[in-house]
């Protein structure tokens, strides 16, 4: 295949390497340093995509992240990638891309039937229609539109790839590498500060690249490479291309996208395919540039037509003609310097300007080139449907209303420009206002909110000489706020062509009778008569008419369209465009992979998972795991077959009539010290503390302000001044800020220090009739009797050697003790008490099996402290001191609160003694009644009471206490279950706690 | 992404602390009684201004310490940072 | 009016479209209004709406201080749901939804009501019974739930990851097949056109500076385009709702926080479904135009900026990447944010105020939009009769005086825990 628009020199692509590439099918080939578009340009490939709504022809209207149109399908091996931008995309061996969006071809395309009835499709089309009959829309209508909406496919399986965060600070931060941004770079550097330059494309230089300009006697390019290299040999400086700076946060948090893989032709298995960079700055030079704007007229979204600086990009960087017999429309002085480049390489072009005259030294350059000029011209309309052939000019009359002749002109690309517009994202980002400048007809920066500062074109400057001096005095002033060196870098001379004023006029008027289609927003199909739709029917201000015709929410977010249809409202209301406004720039800058913002939080990493030291051992032993929050615990053991209910049957029954151990170091645990803290855990909790002997613990319930129970557990006196306070797993670094909070900002004169120990300690609960015994085996020189360790005691001990904490605490209402070692010494404990215990039939038991203990206990857990309840509702009434006061009292007198009927814990067992009710379910009096069903409680937590034989549910069920006795039905609808059940005490075994104390 | 200066550890990104409310609101002292209005007051009740807010942060996954903070709630702009014990 | 249809449309197509009338005018204030709705959102405009359709009351001024539909009823994620545990909320969403399902029809303006199901994924057995709990209840109050099973939605979203290096699987989730979404700006619009054709005068770029309040009954409101007398306010300004408040010495159980989302490019559709991550805050659903539309988070501290942080995007994405592993290699295409008045049991207040004449319509949290309907309908009823409707009953500002709160989520006072 000949690259037939290639041109034999100009352009920095490496002609030695040939790159073949696949585009719809068909092969390709380009050279190393193409983009995707820059090849396809090259073959004269202009038919890339469809349009949105309509599947309109579309070709390539620029050559950056300002494209609208060429957005394809990216296929590799392992995925796809949906609307990759091809002037972004680098050409690497074997890509494979194709068009989206069109069916069965982008030649020719099915959907194309919609530009047929684009007259009765106009803006806003869908809110009028599709309403009847009634589920219509979802049943037909939506899916019809859902399935030719959207653009590319998208990948369905997990994205392989790698994405990398990494964290920067640096004085001075520049985004953009043109002239103005070295120059900034540059000052800021040999002043001392450290500076990082960043570049979204893969060269750098900005304009510099594509203009023929000198700076210090040398070609404007050679400047910037030489000065690149400069600052790349610097120590403070990091310079970075293919890194887009996309977001202005807050703090000058900046956020940053380096492509680091998919430019490469063999990458290593370990290259991050981008690295996210959060950079914070001292100061910030936004030297971002500005992005040509299309002329509007009949017929401008055809292929062929684009920017003449993409042109001019094209033809200079790349070496590639867009066409061979180029029309330019212009209304400014800049697309001249495209013509000149034409007629150098041999090309004839037609310079259509909307201007009467103009007295540049561009304009002179081209008359002396004998180039072919026609002021006061402009292009009426486009012939051609897959590629423009000819276009319709004519000599716009004196108020440009109309035209005074119309003639065909035949061409092969039409290359337009209709002024600039500064891209000012980042800093309206920032929180600048904007304002609009008459003189550019644009908006610019107006006063910074936060340390941020912008040059050049980004501000308005549209000369050579004004934005390297603009750069250079920035850089220099912010860096020597910073480093006070007062290091001044000389400005280099320039040289460029002068320009001469531009004309407002940008939108063309139809030719009479002719109704042609003038595209504002390409990607989107937004035409200027769906904007003056929108304002005839009210939708004056800008942000409506966005809306409602969806200028600017395609995925170019309007880089190209937003102004022309501010101005297009502005022209039309006879408003001014400050008075119309402009809508809110937000980040990020360009659409950014979603894997790179998530970085390697992804798949197991997602978050952390804590594990006991004792994990690798249940693993062994064929535990389950069950998450319970980060932590992941033993739900069962498993042996052979037996299903999750099997097993906590057995293991529950073990506890009761011999031994079970359990793995309880996930509980939280936090140590207090200090002289108040008996008093501090007698402000927390709601019972007494005081007087709570050393060597003792108490179980203990803490309120939030509002009254509601906040979390539970056990507290021991390990000293007079030495508290260990154990949470719930759930709210354990709750509980913990919950006390600094209070020590620090509420109670400060207390003296009290508080420190989380949870991974400190390892810890087991040894529980069942034979765990006095084994405990007399594991601490031979402790007295376990009943009397020395009575239930709520607490020792300290040596466990061969390990010094380790016994509390005699139970959560399964059995006999029961929990044993702390540090956490180094989990392991040898557990294989210890399995090693001892084995006489006694010991076994271990998870989760599953606890929960079945606690709640034929009436234990309370979870699932009943579900942030809704107060400590009356569980039963917990003894637990409130009415003597002190305590965080949440006050609310506890509330009138809800001190309802007699409120929700009360109780004990609910089946009639039939067979049927397990499901968690969830509700009480009912009627099973039968109309609905709404009046509810009178729910289920919180179901076993099969081991102890009868039988299923047992806790629920909390409205006047319960009273209802005990009574006969009610359990629904599970979502189950379809519905169960007669009888209301029982919560404590189903053991109520007066012997077990326990025994 | 804010930028938190701890009175105790400097300056740090938001990712390390954790937010504690409105500083303007005080517990009422224990053991004192208290209106209904009052304990409204505290439990419920917000200024929630738009501009200047006195607020509560903790340094959670730093020195652990709480401290106060004067942020304008409409630009996130944070003008000072200062211990308990000190005025803000 | 003129009413729209596709027959309607293909007639103005041949006169090139030039003859639609405005949806709504563009009136100056009059000097006196019946009632005075503040706040030119989804809920302001259904509230008029409702008062001019079903109490007869007409003349009503709307008060925009920006453009109609610019709040949170044109930054939210356009989810509608009525899958709540409590009564107070399920019956009153309940009834939402029933308006919801002829809106269009009613309102001669598609809202694009798109009953396509969410689904609340379990990722333990103990959330199954949480949302067992929540769904029985549901149906015990005749709302539709059910029950899904791992391979069910295996079946309906089989990109989810159901993969055994998935950090909390899934092990089920809870679906109200009624649920779905709605196009949130056609609904401002909507309502807009209707009320505006029944005599409702909707005023932009009128802000609220003031109130006159004589005896404790008010008498008029102050404007930045003048007084204007009227007996009856209605406050729908939420997010900004403690601003306005204050102007009358009121503090409320409110706290304004920003609520980001994002969407993805536009891609075909894969997506049928809302679907909610259960060990984390993020939910996902398609838009019509193909984009992701996702959401989870506050950023966690007050805040009046419409807009956000990264780290919130971030944590908000991991979550969705946790959840849909092929997210990964879409790309993220727009962020914003919207205020929320957060309260302090996360559920709504549409109540009288101890001034007589002023009617609140606040704290709506996350969850204002798929209320739009039904928060207009019982506020219209409110101001119209001066007493609560028994479907905002519950939703009184007193509760929190009296402890009968309604809280959804169980966390309590730290709104920006959420």
């Amino acid at each position: 295949m000949t690259q037939e628009y290639r041109l034999k020199k100009n352009g920095y692509i490496n002609r030695n390497k040939k790159i073949s590439f696949k585009f719809n099918g068909k092969k390709y080939f380009g050279f190393e340093g193409d983009t995707l578009a820059s090849a396809l340009l090259a073959n004269g490939v202009h038919l890339v995509g469809r349009s949105f709504k309509y599947h309109r022809p579309r070709g390539f209207l620029g050559a950056g992240v300002d494209e609208p149109n060429a957005k394809f399908q990216l296929y590799s091996k392992e995925t796809t990638e949906p609307n990759i931008v091809a002037t972004e995309i680098e050409l690497v061996e074997g890509l494979v891309a194709k068009s989206q969006n069109c069916w069965p071809s982008v030649n020719f395309d099915f959907g194309a039937i919609n530009n047929l009835l684009s007259k009765i499709f106009p803006a806003g089309f869908y809110y009028k229609t599709f309403m009847w009959p009634k589920n219509f829309w979802y049943k037909i209508y939506e899916p019809i539109i859902r399935r030719a909406a959207g653009l590319g496919i998208a990948p369905m399986k997990p994205d392989n790839d790698r994405y990398e965060h990494k964290f920067e600070f640096c004085d001075v931060l520049v985004v953009g590498s043109g002239p103005s941004g070295l120059a900034g770079a540059l000052a800021a550097a040999k002043n001392g500060a450290r500076v990082i330059l960043a570049e979204d494309k893969s060269r750098f230089g900005g304009s510099l690249l594509n203009d023929e300009v000198t700076i210090g006697n040398k070609k404007g390019k050679d400047w910037a490479d030489e000065t690149i290299l400069q600052l790349k040999s610097m120590s403070n400086v990091i310079v970075k291309n293919r890194s887009q700076v996309f977001g202005y946060y807050d703090h000058n948090m900046m956020v940053m996208i380096e492509r680091t893989k998919d430019h490469i032709e063999k990458p290593t298995k370990y290259t991050p395919r981008q690295k996210l960079w959060y950079i914070r700055t001292k100061e910030t030079i936004l030297s971002t540039g500005s992005i040509e704007r299309p002329l509007v007229f009949g017929n401008n979204d055809r292929p062929g037509i684009m920017l003449a600086s993409a042109a001019k990009e094209y033809l200079k960087t790349y070496g590639v003609l867009v066409g061979k017999k180029p029309i330019i429309f212009s209304n400014n002085d800049g697309a001249y310097d495209l013509a000149i480049e034409f007629k150098k390489n041999g090309i004839d072009p037609l310079v259509i300007d909307i201007r009467e005259k103009s007295n540049s030294t561009a304009v002179k350059e081209a008359k002396n080139l004998g180039i072919d000029i026609k002021f006061s011209h402009a292009i009426a309309n486009t012939n051609g449907y897959k590629k423009v052939n000819s276009a319709t000019i004519g000599k716009l009359n004196k108020d440009k209303t109309g035209y005074e002749n119309l003639e065909n002109v035949s061409c092969d690309c039409i290359c337009v420009s209709g002024n600039w517009t500064p891209t000012v994202h980042l800093s309206s980002q920032s929180g600048n206002k904007l304002k609009f400048q008459e003189k550019i007809d644009a908006f610019v920066p107006e006063k910074s909110k936060q340390n941020e500062s912008t040059v050049g074109s980004a501000k308005g400057i549209f000369t050579l000489k004004e934005s390297l001096e603009d750069g250079f005095k920035l850089g220099y002033e912010l860096s020597n706020k910073i480093t006070k060196k007062n290091i001044k870098s000389s400005i280099p001379p320039s040289n460029e062509r002068n320009q001469d004023r531009h004309d407002k006029f940008w939108c063309m008027p139809l030719p009479k009778n002719k109704d042609y289609k003038r595209c504002v927003d390409f990607q989107n199909d937004v035409y200027v008569s769906d904007i003056e739709l929108a304002v005839r029917e009210g939708f004056r201000s800008i942000e409506h008419v966005k809306r409602y015709t969806t200028l600017g929410m395609a995925t170019d977010q309007g880089k190209t369209s937003n102004l022309n249809g501010l101005q297009l409202v502005s022209n039309i209301e006879k408003k001014i465009i400050p008075e119309v406004g402009h809508t809110t720039f937000r980040p990020p800058y360009t659409p950014i992979t979603i894997g790179a913002i998530v970085g390697r939080e992804v798949g197991k990493h997602y978050r952390p998972t804590r594990k006991s030291p004792m994990h690798l051992w249940h693993e062994k032993n064929n535990a389950v795991f069950v998450d319970a929050g980060l932590w992941l615990r033993p739900r069962y053991y498993k042996q052979g077959n037996e299903t999750l209910q099997d097993a906590a049957k057995r293991e529950a029954t073990n506890v009761r009539n011999n031994i079970g151990i359990c793995d309880v170091t996930s509980l939280g645990k936090i140590d207090i010290k200090g002289s108040d803290s008996a008093e501090f855990l007698n402000r927390i909790y709601t019972n007494a503390w005081m007087k709570l002997p050393v060597g003792k613990a108490r179980y203990g319930v803490m309120l939030r302000e509002d009254g509601i129970v906040f979390d539970d557990g056990t507290t021991t006196r390990i000293s007079e001044n030495h508290f260990h306070m154990t949470t719930t797993t759930a709210q354990a670094a709750n509980v913990l800020s919950h006390l600094e909070y209070y020590l620090q900002v509420v109670w400060p004169d207390l003296d009290v220090n508080v420190l989380s120990t949870t991974e400190q300690w390892a810890g087991v609960a040894l529980a069942g009739p034979n765990s006095r015994n084994l405990l007399g085996k594991l601490f031979p020189n402790i007295d376990v009797s009943n009397e020395a360790l009575p239930f709520m005691g607490f020792k300290k001990g040596d466990l061969f050697g390990v010094p380790a904490r016994i509390f005699r605490i139970s959560f399964s209402g059995e006999l029961a003790f929990e044993i702390n070692v540090e956490s180094g010494y989990g392991i040898f404990m557990w294989e210890k008490i399995m090693e001892l215990g084995k006489e006694m039939n010991i076994e271990p038991y998870g989760t599953e099996a606890l929960s079945t203990l606690r709640i034929e206990m009436g234990h309370v857990a979870g699932s009943e402290i579900d942030g809704r309840v107060i400590p009356s509702d569980l039963s917990l009434d003894g637990m409130i001191s009415k003597k002190k006061d305590f965080i949440g009292k006050r609310s506890l007198n509330r009138q809800a609160f001190v309802e007699l009927d409120r929700e009360k814990i109780v004990g609910v067992v089946p009639i039939d003694k067979k049927t397990m009710i499901p968690e969830g379910s509700h009480l009912v009096a009627n099973r039968n009644a109309s609905l709404p069903n009046p509810k009178l409680g729910h289920i919180s937590a179901s076993c099969w009471s081991v102890e009868y034989n039988n299923p047992f549910s806790l629920a909390i069920l409205k006047d319960g206490k009273k209802r005990i006795g009574e006969k009610l039905y359990a629904l599970s609808p979502l189950k379809n279950k519905s169960i007669e059940v009888e209301i029982v005490s919560s404590h189903y075994v053991d109520p007066k706690g012997e077990r326990v104390r025994s | 992404m804010l930028e938190i200066k701890c009175p105790y550890c400097g300056k740090r990104s938001q990712n390390e602390f954790s937010y504690g409310g409105d500083a303007a609101v005080k517990r009422p002292e224990l053991g004192k009684e208290v209106s209904d209005k009052e304990w409204d007051n505290f439990v419920y009740l917000r200024k929630n201004p738009r501009g200047n807010h006195r607020e509560f942060w903790h340094h959670v996954a730093g020195c652990r310490q709480w401290f106060k903070v004067l942020r304008d709630t409409s630009t996130h702009e944070i003008f000072k940072t200062a211990r308990l014990d000190e005025e803000l | 009016m003129q009413k729209y249809s596709i027959f309607s449309l293909i007639k103005n197509a041949f006169s090139n479209h030039k003859n639609w009338e405005v949806a709504w005018k563009d009136p100056e204030p009059k000097k006196q209004y019946d009632v005075v709705i503040i706040g030119g959102g989804g809920h302001g405009l259904a509230t008029a709406y409702y008062l001019a359709k079903e109490h007869k009351i007409t003349n009503v001024a709307i008060l925009e201080k920006g453009w109609i539909g610019g709040g949170n009823v044109g930054r939210n994620t356009t989810i509608l749901r009525s899958n709540y545990m409590w009564d107070a909320n399920g019956l009153f969403y309940e009834y939402g939804m029933k308006l919801w399902e002829n809106l269009s029809q009613e309102l001669n303006y598609n809202v694009m009501y798109s009953p396509r199901g969410i689904i609340n994924l379990a990722h333990s057995d103990a959330q199954l019974n949480t949302y067992s709990r929540r769904g029985n209840s549901m149906r015990l109050n005749g709302i539709d739930a059910v029950m899904l099973g791992r391979d069910e939605l295996k079946k309906m979203i089989p990109f989810a990851d159901f993969s055994s290096s998935s950090r909390f699987p899934i092990f089920g989730g809870l679906m109200q097949p009624r649920g779905g979404t709605a196009r949130h700006d056609a609904v401002a619009w909507g309502y807009a056109r209707q009320a505006d054709s029944l005599g409702v005068d909707i005023i932009q770029h009128c802000e609220v500076t003031g109130f006159e309040v004589q005896n404790g009954k008010l008498t008029g409101v102050q404007t930045s385009r003048g007084d204007i007398k009227t007996k009856k306010v209605g406050l729908c300004v939420a997010g900004s709702t403690s601003l306005l408040a204050e102007k009358l010495n009121m503090n409320l159980p409110i706290e304004s926080h920003v609520l980001q989302a994002c969407v993805s490019e536009p891609v075909k559709p894969f997506l049928d479904h809302v679907v909610t991550f259960g060990a984390g805050h993020f939910y996902c659903s398609q838009s019509d135009k193909g984009e992701m539309v996702m959401g989870g988070d506050l950023d966690g501290y007050n805040s009046y900026a419409q807009r956000g942080n990264l780290p919130t995007i971030q944590h908000v994405l991991s979550e969705g990447v946790a959840m849909f592993p092929n997210l990964s290699r879409l790309k993220m295409l727009r962020t914003w944010g919207g205020i929320m008045d957060m309260s302090m049991d996360g559920s709504p207040i549409i109540d009288k105020t101890h001034i007589e004449g002023v009617y609140l319509n606040c704290g709506w949290c996350y969850g204002g939009f798929k209320a739009t309907p039904v928060s207009g309908w019982t506020f219209a009823h409110t101001i119209a009769q001066d007493r609560v409707h028994e479907l905002n009953s519950k939703f009184r500002l007193n509760r929190f005086s009296t402890g009968h709160l309604i809280d959804e989520k169980g966390v309590g006072t730290k709104t920006w825990i959420g």
